[in-house]
């Protein structure tokens, strides 16, 4: 069903091979660039050779095809329902394009058929119609790399009217927001898509100022034992994390996560979750965030 | 003995395999079954032939550990979704493909097998030095497949059948719509086959908290949908934690529990043989076999709809027709002034329950849920101002504060403190 040579990345790039063929290029060397880019990192081993051999009897040895047109395959069943599916996500409402025609085809699924039972109960408004107006400016400026203008309150409940480059839409899963990665403005580079009012194009001759914020990474130390499933849990907790796993002995496991620095205090609460199964043995800074919280904790009279 | 190949037959052998590379990652060559270690090194370089460059190894006294460390917030594509477009093919199937549909290049043409073949054999076969031999069978056949997958369309004239490509449906504007339901929906993996005809693409989107291990489970996910789409019975094998090997079970899938905190994905189904709800690992799951229809699948949904005010994770009611077995859950915790945000952090993260103001400075949390062990995890992120527990399950609200008294031990918080 859905394993099949029909979507695989040796069909991709034959068909893009032969287009190239078709388009008039014939050295060997510039097909091989095809395969590189789009296929896997043997496969330059594989594919020519098949096409140059006549093994698939698609190629002649001078890199000419009996192929006539441009190699295309209509859209499976499988392909229909899946864009079926999305198109009744009311996310979809945020892009602005029409969806081809699907009528009578059934969805892959349905918001019946599945449930996302731990995202938080704050998120997006996705169909807002202002929120909608504001993703699209944002998309826009983002497509044709120019700038917007908008207001928004701050923590500390100061109105602020800010310009700025949006360079990338951040969605969390789990927050079920956006977020808009920004550049050019001296205040910090993620907002919160719908924080943001009045956003437009800003149309004017302004240069940005020169802020670019890297992400600043720091790495956390834990040791594991394994206990009540721990091992698993943690693993793929923090699976979406560049991590490292060491095992020590038969239960006990030494874990290093990269995380980034802004998200230092989601990191202490999510490891504080896992209980005594986890200890912090870095760094020093991180281990004292945990143990400051024990000792508020400790004063608090739990009995 | 046969060669190596990047392809691959059958997926369930490499999606065991990169799950343990990708969610643990500690283990050497000797931890994986002695029998197969030439299979491992196949796996291993094909895993690494499609993710190269998310591949890492350390040297340890044990030997060489191999794992797959991938930040997902920097990643534009899943890049388990390389490994769905790994299927090996034969020289007649790859050949036969682009053959047909250059013959069938367009809706408005339409051939029979015999003269489907007829062209095949004089305008594109011909001209190589030992050209391929099809017989009809073999292109009905194709056909047949990829009739199935709805590409190819047939048609009956007289005793003839003809064949031609179905229409073609413009996917060109679809760039950002695809990239971007492609993470965040269910069988994203689907969405990237179709994205793969697209020309551009973008960068506009990234993505926080993002579980790709899900993506690994897509060919089950889809036949889970399918038996619920069309209201049927599955059997499925289930390798649970406590068994070796995976036991059959016929089941009426009703629901997918996808969590956007664990990256864990269950299945909620019911066992018409135990008359009970059950909920199972989908990264547990193999070998789907969708079976007749279930009669009774709308009420069991409309049941496991009213089970949802009392669910924290995915602890169901087991007794179809038995009453409600449920546990109190209740703690308190202290708010100083400045401290607001705790609030909106309660009422956002429950799932279920009621948050209550107690008064300036405490506010409370209860609920009444199936099992009140799933919501330890949530409580214990309150720790430094938890002043009072109240749970029905004496057992876990001991468990916990000695939890807690464990945690002070460990980072060596004196009594007296």
């Amino acid at each position: 069903m859905i394993f099949s040579e029909l979507y695989s990345a040796y069909y991709n790039t034959v068909a893009a091979i032969i287009s190239r063929i078709i388009d008039g290029e014939h050295s060997e060397r510039e097909l091989q660039k095809i395969v590189t880019e789009r296929a896997f990192l043997e496969s330059a081993l594989t594919v020519m050779p098949s096409l140059k051999s006549e093994k698939w009897q698609l190629v002649h040895s001078d890199m000419t095809t009996p192929i006539k047109h441009i190699p295309t395959m209509p859209l499976t069943n499988l392909q229909k329902q899946w864009l079926k599916a999305i198109s009744l996500d009311p996310r979809i409402k945020l892009f602005d394009v029409r969806l081809p025609d699907l009528d009578g085809v059934e969805p892959l699924f349905t918001k019946e058929d599945y449930f996302i039972y731990d995202k938080y109960g704050d998120g997006d408004s996705f169909e807002d119609e202002e929120y909608v107006r504001q993703f699209r400016v944002i998309l826009n400026a983002i497509r044709n790399n120019t700038q917007i203008k908008f207001e928004m309150t701050n923590r500390s409940g100061k109105e602020m009217y800010i310009r700025c480059r949006p360079i990338r839409l951040e969605y969390s899963e789990k927050d079920d927001k956006f977020r808009v990665i920004t550049e050019g403005w001296h205040g910090g580079s993620t907002i919160n898509l719908a924080k943001m009012r009045g956003c437009m194009p800003y149309t004017g001759s302004k240069p940005l100022e020169e802020s670019h914020r890297n992400i600043l990474y720091d790495t956390v130390t834990v040791r594991l034992r394994d206990e009540r499933n721990a091992l698993e849990r943690f693993m793929l907790h923090f699976a979406h994390f560049e991590k490292q796993a060491e095992r020590i002995d038969k239960s006990n496991y030494l874990i290093k996560i990269k995380y980034s620095r802004d998200d230092e205090t989601e990191m202490v609460i999510r490891i504080l979750s896992f209980g005594p199964m986890i200890e912090v043995i870095g760094s020093e800074s991180f281990r004292n965030l945990i143990i400051d919280r024990l000792k508020r904790q400790k004063s608090c009279g739990l009995q | 003995m046969s060669s190596y190949s990047e392809l691959i037959k059958n997926f369930e052998k490499i999606r065991a395999y990169m799950r343990e590379f990708y969610v643990y990652g500690f283990k050497n060559r000797d931890d994986y079954d002695a029998k197969s270690s030439r299979s491992y090194d196949n796996e291993r370089r094909r895993i690494e032939s499609w993710l190269g460059e998310h591949m890492s190894f350390v040297r340890t006294p044990e030997g060489k550990n191999v794992f797959i460390s991938i930040d997902s917030r920097t990643i534009r594509h899943n890049p388990f979704y390389k490994a769905w477009k790994s299927k090996s093919f034969t020289d007649g199937d790859i050949t036969l493909h682009f053959i047909i549909f250059d013959i069938l290049y367009s809706p408005s043409v339409k051939m029979t097998v015999a003269e489907l073949l007829k062209r095949m054999d004089e305008e594109y076969l011909s001209g190589f030095d030992n050209p391929i031999t099809f017989d009809e069978s073999t292109i009905r056949k194709k056909l047949k497949e990829y009739c199935d997958e709805g590409i190819i369309k047939t048609e009956k004239e007289g005793r003839k059948i003809y064949y031609r490509r179905a229409e073609n449906t413009d996917v060109a504007d679809l760039n950002e719509i695809l990239h971007y339901f492609s993470e965040v929906a269910p069988c994203g993996a689907i969405g990237s086959f179709v994205l793969d005809k697209t020309q551009a693409d973008t960068d506009a989107f990234t993505f926080k908290h993002h579980y790709i291990t899900g993506a690994i489970d897509t060919g089950i996910l889809a036949y889970l949908f399918t038996a619920m789409r069309e209201k049927r019975a599955v059997t499925v094998y289930n390798l649970s934690r406590k068994a070796n090997t995976p036991k059959k079970i016929l089941m009426i899938p009703l629901r997918l529990l996808i969590s956007a905190q664990n990256g864990r994905q269950h299945l909620v189904a019911y066992l018409p043989e135990l008359n009970q709800f059950q909920s199972y690992r989908v990264d547990y799951l193999s070998n789907v076999k969708i079976e007749d229809v279930y009669p009774g699948f709308n009420e069991l949904r409309c049941e496991l709809d009213k089970m949802r005010s009392k669910t924290w994770g995915v602890s169901v009611k087991h007794n179809k027709s038995g009453t409600d077995h449920l546990e109190h859950v209740e703690f308190t915790v202290c708010v100083n002034k400045g401290e607001e945000h705790i609030i909106r952090r309660l009422e956002r993260e429950k799932r279920v329950g009621t948050v209550e103001k107690i008064d300036d400075c405490t506010c409370r949390f209860y609920a009444d849920v199936y099992d009140s062990s799933e919501v330890i995890p949530w409580i214990r992120t309150f720790i430094c101002r938890i002043t009072k527990l109240n749970f029905s399950n004496r057992t876990l609200e001991n468990q916990f504060k000695n939890d807690i008294k464990d945690m002070y031990r460990i980072y060596g918080i004196d009594e007296g403190v």
